[in-house]
This record gives structure tokens, sequence and C-alpha cells, in this order.
């Protein structure tokens, strides 16, 4: 691209509005995930600060930019303080490249799907820092547990994803988008509902999110990697958590659901619809199952996915071949 | 081989299951609102929104909240209390105070430090003459530390013309 002066607004314009959307997502969905747990459980939720609770999490984020970050006496002072803002940092390039709308993009890159796993990786890293410098031995294991779980379902993820990009011939978002467009059984999800199945599944993963909450793990782990974190240490490390699944959401929206294509009056609308709906079946999810052991996790990944998303990319291979 | 593939099959089966399970409660009292069901079967919540509303005192006949006395059957003002101080010796939170000297074989003092009580029910247990119980405060509340050492001579001399007291 040419580095021009308006390309350079437009970059930051971008940048601006995914910081925006970044926060909102935040505060909003903090809010609908307590008041969908009330709702799971029979209770009412947040109720008190605002109609029906709902400037609870406001009032939460001024309580927690207001709190002390609590350094642990032996912890690695650098690392520990650059470990949440490595978490929430690499988010805004990936969501400078997923195609929203027809010609709402941050950034129109051919390797948009490359870019996005290889930058998700980044956050198994800023686990792997905070957990290390807190000098604690819950963050410790919390840490370690992230990295044996990211390796296990970063690779059946791929492989789902590799299918996809065979289907279409590319690894360019806005030209899997497009090869999706026409009528709804033109979606991804119909043409490889395996690849979806899988995608479903280690999301969760991706997200540290139940039931593969393993990194955190409360009951055994006391909150996992950010145990020792304070203040706006640990509520950048939940906005990392909430922001990445809103990425996985937006994933699944471009690239099973059709993103911007809708049945009718296709826009940028339909991106952002699917997307919520998608984070709130993830809510949904996490109030309705327990957390998996980890050897349950590994043989999920390892013996059942694994396959499954050879095989599937097998098929695909296939059936592109003969047809 | 196959049964594994069926076992897990009917695994994911199982997760659809509980799925159905919690989503049927996990709109809230929208589908009420909107009219979709019936207000008996749509949203019926399990717990006590609790500065509007209180739990009806029949349904505090099982919460365990902090010690009291047990009045005796002749006098509702005075205790069952013998002054044994088995329940002391049996307490290990040391949150009882017990002194002896009052009318006959009645304790003078009788103090229960809840800063320091774990309510585990030993004393309760432990006393021969049955005079030491839970009471059904759920809604007890204090503003100084010093306000939690409850005097229960007391409190059972001030309870006793009410009577209503489970």
């Amino acid at each position: 691209m040419d580095i021009s002066l308006l390309n350079v607004i437009k970059l930051l314009l971008a940048l601006l509005a995914i910081i925006v959307l970044l926060v909102l997502n935040s505060v909003v969905m903090v809010w609908l995930e307590r008041k969908a747990a009330g709702f799971v459980q029979r209770r009412p939720g947040p109720y008190v600060v605002g109609p029906h609770g709902l400037l609870q999490t406001v009032a939460d984020s001024v309580k927690l930019l207001a709190k002390q970050i609590v350094l642990p006496g032996s912890s690695d002072r650098l690392l520990f303080l650059s470990a949440p803002v490595l978490a929430m940092f690499p988010m805004f390039l990936i969501f400078l490249v997923i195609p929203y709308g027809p010609w709402l993009t941050g950034l129109e890159v051919n390797l948009g799907l490359l870019l996005i796993l290889a930058f998700t990786g980044l956050e198994t890293l800023a686990v792997i820092a905070g957990g290390w410098a807190s000098n604690n031995k819950y963050s410790l294991i919390g840490a370690a547990r992230c990295v044996s779980q990211s390796v296990a379902y970063e690779i059946p993820l791929i492989l789902a994803l590799l299918a996809l990009a065979f289907m279409c011939g590319s690894l360019d978002l806005t030209v899997i988008t497009e090869a999706q467009s026409g009528w709804v059984w033109r979606w991804n999800i119909f043409r490889q509902p395996l690849a979806f199945f899988i995608f479903v599944i280690t999301c969760f993963g991706e997200t540290n999110r139940a039931p593969f909450d393993l990194p955190e793990g409360e009951s055994e782990l006391t909150g996992g990697y950010h145990t020792e974190y304070s203040g706006m240490g640990f509520a950048l490390f939940f906005m990392a958590e909430y922001t990445s699944m809103m990425l996985v959401s937006f994933l699944a929206a471009v690239l099973f659901f059709g993103g911007s294509n809708g049945p009718f009056i296709n826009g940028f609308w339909w991106t952002f619809l699917k997307m919520g709906l998608f984070m709130t079946f993830m809510i949904w999810v996490r109030w309705t199952f327990p957390r998996v052991r980890f050897d349950q996790l590994l043989n999920i990944n390892w013996k059942w996915l694994l396959p499954l998303g050879l095989l599937n990319l097998w098929v695909t291979a296939v059936v592109l071949k003969l047809f | 081989m196959i049964k594994a593939i069926v076992d897990n099959l009917r695994g994911l089966w199982s997760l659809l299951v509980g799925l159905h399970i919690t989503g049927r409660f996990g709109l809230g009292p929208f589908p009420v609102w909107l009219g979709l069901k019936e207000p008996e079967s749509g949203y019926p919540q399990l717990t006590t929104h609790y500065p509007w509303k209180t739990v009806d005192d029949a349904d505090l006949v099982t919460f365990r909240g902090p010690l009291e006395l047990v009045p005796s059957e002749e006098d509702p003002r005075r205790s069952k209390c013998v002054s044994c101080l088995m329940c002391v010796r049996a307490c290990p939170s040391s949150c009882l105070t017990v002194v002896k000297g009052g009318q006959g074989k009645a304790p003078a003092v009788w103090l229960n430090d809840f800063t320091l009580c774990s309510l585990c029910g030993t004393c309760v247990e432990v006393c021969p003459a049955g005079a030491l119980r839970f009471s059904h405060d759920l809604y007890w509340v204090a503003e100084k530390r010093e306000d939690l050492v409850n005097d229960l001579l007391a409190r059972l001399a001030g309870a006793a013309p009410e009577k209503a007291r489970l």
C-alpha cells in the first residue's frame, strides 16, 4: 500500500474507532455476562446501579481505575507491568483487518487470516509473561496450562480454517466473505459444517473461557495467571478476555456466517448482529457447562479434533480436485 | 472405536440437553414481558431481592443464625442454663464467656463474641440442659465491632414478652 496522508488518516481513524469499540464491548459484555449468569441461575443479576444495573460496569471500571496496583515483593517488575499491555496490544492490529462490511475495513491485506492466527498467539505470550513475572505458584501453573492448551487447540483450529482457505482459494477475509454472497446456503457453515464444529469447540480454548478456562481455574488456582494482578492490570486482562471473545465472534461471523451478507440488505450491521449472537452463545455456554479436567481437554483436542480436522481437510481437498 | 464414537455423539447430545435446560431461563423475564410465556411458567426467581423484599419468617426456620438461650418453661425471661461451663470448654473458637453467680445455678453473665463464633454448633450439642440453640436472625446488622458481642441474657429478657419468636 502507498503511504499517503489520506491512508495514514484513515488508519488512525480506524484505530480510534477500534479502541472505542473494544472499550464499549467490554463494558456492555461484562454487564450482559453477569445479567445472563443471573438469569440462568434464576437471580436478577446486577440491578441497583442504573436501570437494571446498566451502569454497574461503569462503576466497576471507575473503581478499578482508582485502585492501587500491588506489586508482589519478588516479582519481575518490568514483565509484570508489561504483560497486561501485551495482552491488549495485538488486538488493535487484528481488528484492523477484519472486513466489517463491503467498504468498512481498517486495512485491506491479502493475508488477513494468517495475520489474525499469528497475532492471537501473542495472547498466550502475555499470559506466560504475567504468570512467570508474578512469582506465584498458582500463576505459574496457570501460565503453563495456557501454553499446553494453546498448542492443543490451535492446531485443530488452523486445520479447520485451512479447509476454508482451500475452498475459497485465498487467505483474504474479504474474498472469503464475497465467496459466501448470494443466499443463505452459500454460507460456509452449510458448506463446511465439520470445520464449523471444530471452530466452535476450539474458540472456547482460544478465548480461555469456560468450559476450557483452565489457565484461570478459580477453584483450583485462585485466579490462575492473574492471581497477583489488581487494579488496571487485572482490568486489562479482563478486557483482553472480552476482546478475544469479540474477535472469535467476528471470525465466526466473517468466516462461517457470511459476514456482511445477510438474507436481505447486505451491510456491516449483519456482521455486528452475527457477532453479538455468537457472543451471547459463548456466554450461554459458559454458564451451562462445568470446567473440563486438563487431561480431558487434551484428549478432546489431540484425539478427536485433530483427526477430524485432518479428515475434513482431506475430504475438502478431494472434493475440490474432483469437481 | 465405534463405541467411542457413539459415546461421544451421546455426550454431544447431552451438551445440547444442558444448553436447553439453562436456556429455558437464560432470557430472564423477557419472554414474560413480551407475552410469549405465561407469568407463572415463565420466570420463577429463586432468590429474594433483599433490600426491597425480605424472606418470610416461616422460611427462616431452617436458618441457623447466631446463638441464643432457650427460655425455661416456668419463666420465659429466665434461661435453662445451669452454668456448668461445658459449652465454654467445648468451644473451639473461645467465643463464649459464662460467669456463674446468678440466682441459684443461673449464670450472671452470658456473652457470645460473634466476631469469633464460627457457628459450628458444638456448644449446642454439648449442653446437658438443652439451654442453647441457633436463632433465626437473618438480618442482624452491627455498625461497631463491640456491637457484635452478643449479651444473650439481655437478649432473652428482651425477647420474652413478644413470645412470637420460634
